[in-house]
């Protein structure tokens, strides 16, 4: 092969690292197998020269890359790699052949390695060839603080890691959001919600130091926080109130929903919101809490649809279930190892179904009821229950013989009897472990069909993670334990990154679903272990973690951008400025709902039905998708609280990304589409608040129509208009009247469909005008986005 | 311009490709770029420099540039339609063969059927001989135009896992429909249209809901867009009730000027993007309606496809695609009820039953090839007619006592045709065995079929992947052969 002369290599290395280490400078002094080597042989190389013998190229015998001794192998006089010698390694001169039979990846791959990837493989080698464990599956230790110059940005411990990268960089932190900016993004980012003018006038001039750490305090210990935050777990837990599969039956499991969010508001620490979530009816007496926790993986679908075979069905839930735990947990794609060894991480098919072992002795067998349920009865109907069956306790003592009053008295224990029976509870299907006479063995499964089974296993974990806690029987809540034990490498650095990714808009590992040799690498790897450990250190503290994050210096930052930072780091990974991402489409349908002064602030309960369009049509093998919109005030109810159907999720919110639920989403992505434009145009929903936000502006907004307009931004930007903002409002206020001055019909239908009729004294023209206003308030880019 | 803004949109173009994580294998970056340049923001185009379904190349010239799918939900009984087994017919009424049941789960068969050979008629159409029965009359006139599979196989035998399985290549709701991944790879040609639609008549979605159109985990542009000729075309398309075109378009140039001002002040590209966006809906609001307004079409074409105005039959939405292609949509994906011939109740019959729902899909079909090929359209117009399996050669069990003959799901092998688009026409492809039972020659497996069709949209399926969660996913999973045979 041709000679790479060295030098070449280094100018290479500069460019190569600098696209793929997020904007890094400087060459390392040495490459580093984890971080620079192993994403290369994992994406070309590993599928044929990796971890699965099945597929491995020569088999058992085939060579391995992915180990140092597979690659040492003799090869017949001749090495894969031959450490310190690029020239006499068989890698090097297959990556670099010009002949196509003889060069890696082979042509029909469609694989093929760029100069840069060949000089980092060649200079690794020169460097010695050295392997290291990935790096996710050793454990974080707590990182000292970096040195850093600038001593007095830094207001956390976050702050010195960031900052240390920016002073590598020769970039500067962005100076302080102001005060207006801040509320709306903390606001936003902790409730899900924008704050009040009132609230963020309060803010812009509270004098006190500590003004912001109240604020944050103050919003962390508010409803509305478990709410928002409970929405991205529930699509961790594939949350739905409908089974799944084609007909898609209604399903009753919203006591979840509010377990979630009840666990959000009471802090609960998350390696107990883990155990009752995995194994909650394995605890020693469980309460109906920890049951109805278990649900969690009652949330995989059910197949009901004629001549379906329940144990074919039981078996994907399984499946579902072991995905599921591993990927929200550690961040680790499994799927791959149900039907062949695993190709780029170290888990055997014969390891997938230990973990399928635990998970597969549950009563639960894909049955249209939905067994075992819990029944629960809320508060207040066991109040009204106590107080019945008090009533008949005391009336049956008083019944004796025949009367006049005793006749009285039966036709009343009758009456109570009926009321009593009349209480029905609200239920919730949950986990159970089958008696021991009833358990089922778990066979490996060949290609992934129930059907072919081969050799029986017993619950365990990969070998490649730590064992499982001794001295226990080997269990759900065995395994559940494991999962948040402190000797596990990934737990705390996904939920740590995951936090992160929430507020910042990317993760500190950008690929946050997979922490597998195929995912991103940290762009702040010390900083990433520094949370993980301090969520561990915290007793899994999600509060007081999010206070961490929001608190720090880097969350603090103004977004403003310079067209130079923008070009250097588009997606800023280097955090020279605070994040600016589109919010989800929860927050933006409950947005617009609260400036407009129509959100309802009813907590919990069974799912209800906004306006959603008639579109006439029936689920296959099952009812109509369209639906009666709830009555009264859970028509404006919070998004979370909306009924989520697989098939036929609620539609404004699909085009703004939400997933359908039907198996565990660890990513929205962020779109940006004219469908959207459509919605938050036209949707009816947002028509209703553009007139109730109208209404707002006239009545509340003083007397000009700049004062108004003013008042309008303040409202949904929570800041001062800019004069040219103020008066272009103002013109299409003056321009919509003068239009609805010769058509009054349509300023009617404008103004009051579907919202209803004006109040008193407002007029029909003038509110449409302001409908008009409000309509683009609520389209703003900036409304749609913190900022 | 103004050099910030120009600057924004250049950044704007790069971190769209980047965010969108466009690995189309070996699909050059470059002919992913729109041919149009960045003029000023108030003007037209800027929506083509951030637009992700501006047009792109595939990996290799392609045989056709778009796709019409006719989809028949609960699959109709291929052996009264295209294969015909005069074996079968002989033996009809006689208990099916053990041999052809060992090892088989069927959904709503169990003991011993009895064998059901076809009552219709057959015969052979066009210069190329293609079999077809007497339940589709009008599709002999157009034989010649059809290339029919009769060793189609598939793994699933219940509705909603084997039309997701055909759609996305797993039997599980959770990824990218084909019409998904057409549209990610090639984007549309109409950037006022939804680059891939669908359209549903009889009533009911398809089995996989809206997964079987759906855009899995590719970004959700992709997705199909379910348009309808009453209501509004596209959800959410109709200004509200009192605001009037000229309304909306002031109401969105000062829109535009906010997030202009906006864009100024902090610098954000997505601004941009969001204001073309903006643009484009305005646009889409106009030429969505005008596309799906079927009674500009003359009094000859409506009859031809025995179109009944303000219905949404499947006449209709031949028609719609017709108009759809036209207009460069991409794809277009029909879903047509009521296919699910078990002989539950007459209307399940596969004699009158049968003929009665042929009536709605045979003459609006062979309207739709002709119509394509007078507007020189078919060659690059792929057509794909089918269920998402086939049915038994065998009366159902559930149903076998009763006077009405109906016929369980079946997978193992069943006919399928396509037409136009680089396909041979008045062509059959395979052979099932003498009772139908099993593939005797060229077998077709689902995630061939895909193949094949990427294949003809100028794909090689195995480089046609998105990356997510630490996995190149791709149509056809890990499978697929083109069926190279087909190929004209």
């Amino acid at each position: 092969m041709p000679r790479i002369p060295s030098r070449w290599v280094l100018s290479l290395l500069v460019g190569c690292l600098s696209v793929h280490a997020a904007a890094a400078q400087t060459p390392p002094q040495r490459l580093n197998y984890s971080r620079d080597i192993q994403p290369i042989l994992s994406n070309n190389c590993f599928s044929c020269h990796g971890p699965d013998a099945d597929e491995r190229k020569g088999g058992n015998d085939g060579l391995r890359l992915d180990t140092p001794a597979g690659a040492a192998e003799d090869l017949g006089g001749h090495r894969a790699i031959e450490p310190g010698n690029p020239d006499k390694s068989e890698v090097v001169r297959r990556i670099g052949s010009t002949d196509d039979d003889e060069r890696m990846p082979p042509p029909e791959t469609g694989k093929k390695l760029t100069a840069e990837e060949i000089a980092l493989l060649t200079e690794w080698i020169r460097q010695g060839g050295e392997y290291t464990g990935h790096w996710a599956y050793i454990k974080p230790v707590r990182p000292v603080l970096p040195a850093v110059e600038n001593r007095v940005w830094p207001r956390n411990a976050i702050d010195y890691f960031v900052l240390a990268r920016l002073e590598r960089e020769g970039l500067r932190p962005a100076p302080e959001a102001d005060r207006y900016a801040l509320i709306r993004r903390v606001s936003l980012d902790l409730t899900g919600l924008p704050p009040t003018v009132a609230e963020a006038e309060a803010f812009a001039h509270d004098a006190d130091p500590q003004a912001y750490e109240k604020l944050v305090d103050r919003l962390l210990q508010s409803s509305a926080y478990g709410e928002y935050w409970a929405r991205s777990w529930l699509d961790l837990a594939r949350y739905a109130d409908s089974a799944g599969y084609a007909d898609d039956p209604p399903r009753t499991i919203w006591l979840y929903r509010d377990y979630v969010i009840r666990s959000y508001n009471d802090n609960k620490p998350f390696d107990q919101f883990t155990v009752e979530q995995i194994a909650g009816d394995l605890l020693p007496d469980p309460t109906p809490e920890q049951l109805t926790a278990t649900a969690f993986h009652r949330n995989t679908q059910t197949n009901n649809e004629g001549g379906t075979n329940d144990e074919e069905f039981r078996n994907v839930a399984i499946v579902d279930r072991v995905n599921t735990t591993l990927a929200v947990w550690m961040g680790t794609t499994i799927a791959c190892a149900q039907c062949h060894n695993h190709k780029f991480d170290p888990i055997t098919q014969q390891e997938y179904f230990r973990l399928f072992a635990f998970f597969n002795n549950t009563e639960d067998a894909d049955r249209r009821d939905e067994s075992p349920l819990l029944s629960v009865f809320s508060d207040e109907q066991q109040h009204l229950r106590g107080e019945l069956e008090r009533e008949l306790a005391s009336l049956n003592e008083t019944l004796r013989g025949q009367s006049p009053e005793q006749a009285a008295t039966r036709k009343r224990i009758e009456e109570l009897t009926r009321q009593l029976a009349e209480i029905k509870p609200q239920t919730v299907p949950i986990q159970r472990e089958l008696a021991a006479d009833k358990r089922r063995a778990t066979k490996i499964q060949h290609r992934g069909s129930f059907l072919d089974v081969g050799d029986e296993v017993s619950e365990g974990t990969p070998q490649t993670f730590p064992p499982l806690p001794t001295g226990a029987p080997v269990d759900r809540l065995a395994l559940a334990r494991w999962l948040v034990d402190d000797d596990n490498p990934l737990t705390a650095r996904v939920i740590a990154n995951r936090y992160w990714e929430q507020l910042f808009g990317i993760g500190i590992v950008a690929s946050s679903e997979d922490f597998g040799s195929r995912g991103d690498l940290p762009s702040h790897s010390e900083l990433l272990d520094a949370l993980a450990t301090e969520l561990v250190r915290s007793g899994w503290d999600a509060k007081a973690f999010l206070r961490l994050l929001v608190t720090s210096a880097a969350y603090r930052q103004s977004s403003r951008v310079t067209p130079e930072l923008e070009q250097r780091d588009p997606d800023n990974r280097l955090l020279a400025r605070g994040p600016r991402v589109r919010l989800s489409a929860e927050t933006i349908r409950d947005q617009a709902l609260f400036v407009a002064g129509l959100l309802s602030t009813k907590l919990y309960g069974p799912p209800v039905n906004p306006p959603q369009p008639t579109v006439g049509l029936s689920a296959a093998f099952g009812g109509g998708i369209d639906w009666q919109t709830s009555p009264g005030e859970d028509r404006y109810r919070r998004a979370i609280y909306t009924t989520w159907r697989r098939s036929n999720p609620y539609p404004s919110m699909t085009t703004f990304d939400a997933p359908n639920r039907e198996t565990c989403t660890l990513h929205r992505s962020r779109t940006n589409t004219p469908l959207q434009a459509l919605v938050t145009l036209n949707d009816p929903v947002y028509v209703e608040a553009a007139q109730a936000l109208a209404r707002r502006i006239v009545r509340e907004g003083g007397a000009t129509a700049e004062d108004r307009a003013s008042f309008g931004l303040r409202i949904c930007l929570l800041r001062d208009g800019k004069p040219a903002e103020v008066a272009r409002l103002a013109q299409l206020y003056e321009r919509s009247r003068s239009r609805f001055a010769n058509s009054p019909d349509e300023a009617k239908r404008l103004a009051t469909d579907p919202l209803g009729p004006l109040p008193a004294g407002m007029v029909d023209g003038e509110l449409a005008a302001w409908t008009v206003v409000a309509n683009v308030l609520l389209n703003l880019d900036e409304t749609l986005m913190k900022r | 311009m103004d050099p910030r803004l120009e600057h924004i949109q250049l950044s704007t173009r790069r971190h769209f490709f980047k965010n969108c994580q466009l690995g189309l294998g070996g699909l050059a970056l470059a002919s992913l770029l729109p041919d149009r340049l960045f003029p000023n923001a108030r003007a037209a185009a800027p929506q083509a420099v951030i637009n992700p379904l501006a047009p792109k190349q595939p990996h290799f010239a392609a045989k056709a540039k778009r796709v019409i799918y006719l989809h028949l939900t609960g699959s109709p009984p291929h052996l009264d339609l295209y294969d015909y087994k005069p074996q079968l017919v002989k033996l009809n009424g006689q208990p099916c063969p053990d041999e052809m049941l060992k090892g088989k789960r069927f959904a709503f068969t169990s003991g011993k059927p009895n064998l059901l050979g076809t009552p219709r008629t057959f015969a052979q159409y066009g210069q190329g001989g293609v079999w077809l029965s007497d339940a589709i009359p009008n599709l002999h006139t157009v034989a010649d135009e059809m290339c029919v599979i009769k060793a189609m196989t598939t793994d699933q035998f219940n509705h909603a896992p084997a039309e997701l399985l055909l759609y996305t290549g797993s039997p599980r709701p959770g990824r990218p429909s084909m019409g998904a991944w057409a549209t990610y790879g090639l984007g549309s040609e109409n950037e006022n249209l939804p680059g891939f639609v669908v359209l549903i008549s009889s009533g009911v979605q398809p089995n996989g809901g809206k997964n079987s159109f759906g855009s899995g985990f590719l970004p959700s542009v992709y997705q199909g867009v379910q348009c309808r000729s009453k209501g509004d075309p596209v959800l959410y398309a109709s200004d509200p009730p009192g605001m009037s075109r000229d309304l909306r378009r002031e109401s969105l140039d000062a829109l535009r000027d906010l997030n202009e001002i906006q864009a100024q002040e902090l610098g954000h590209p997505e601004t941009l993007t969001r204001i073309a966006q903006y643009e484009l809906a305005f646009r889409m609001q106009t030429a969505v309606p005008e596309v799906m307004d079927i009674s500009r079409e003359s009094q000859a074409t409506l009859d031809a496809y025995g179109v009944q105005l303000g219905a949404a039959s499947f006449g209709n939405n031949c028609l719609l695609a017709r108009r759809l292609v036209e207009q460069g949509v991409r794809f277009v994906q029909l879903f047509d009820w009521g296919w699910d011939f078990h002989g539950t109740n007459p209307g399940e019959d596969i004699r009158d039953g049968l003929t009665n729902k042929c009536k709605t899909m045979d003459k609006p079909i062979a309207a739709l090839i002709n119509d394509l090929k007078a507007r020189g359209l078919l060659d690059e117009t792929l057509i794909v007619c089918g269920g998402e399996f086939g049915r038994t050669p065998f009366r159902e069990g559930r149903t076998a006592a009763g006077s009405v003959l109906g016929r369980d799901h079946y997978p193992d092998c069943y006919s399928m045709w396509l037409a136009g688009g680089g396909v041979k026409g008045g062509f059959s492809h395979g052979e099932s065995d003498e009772l139908g039972f099993s593939i005797a020659r060229d077998k077709v497996h689902i995630h061939d079929l895909q193949a094949t069709i990427l294949h003809l949209l100028g794909f090689d399926h195995t480089r046609l992947v998105y990356r997510f969660q630490g996995r190149d996913y791709r149509l056809t999973d890990v499978h697929g052969e083109v069926v190279r045979g087909i190929v004209a």
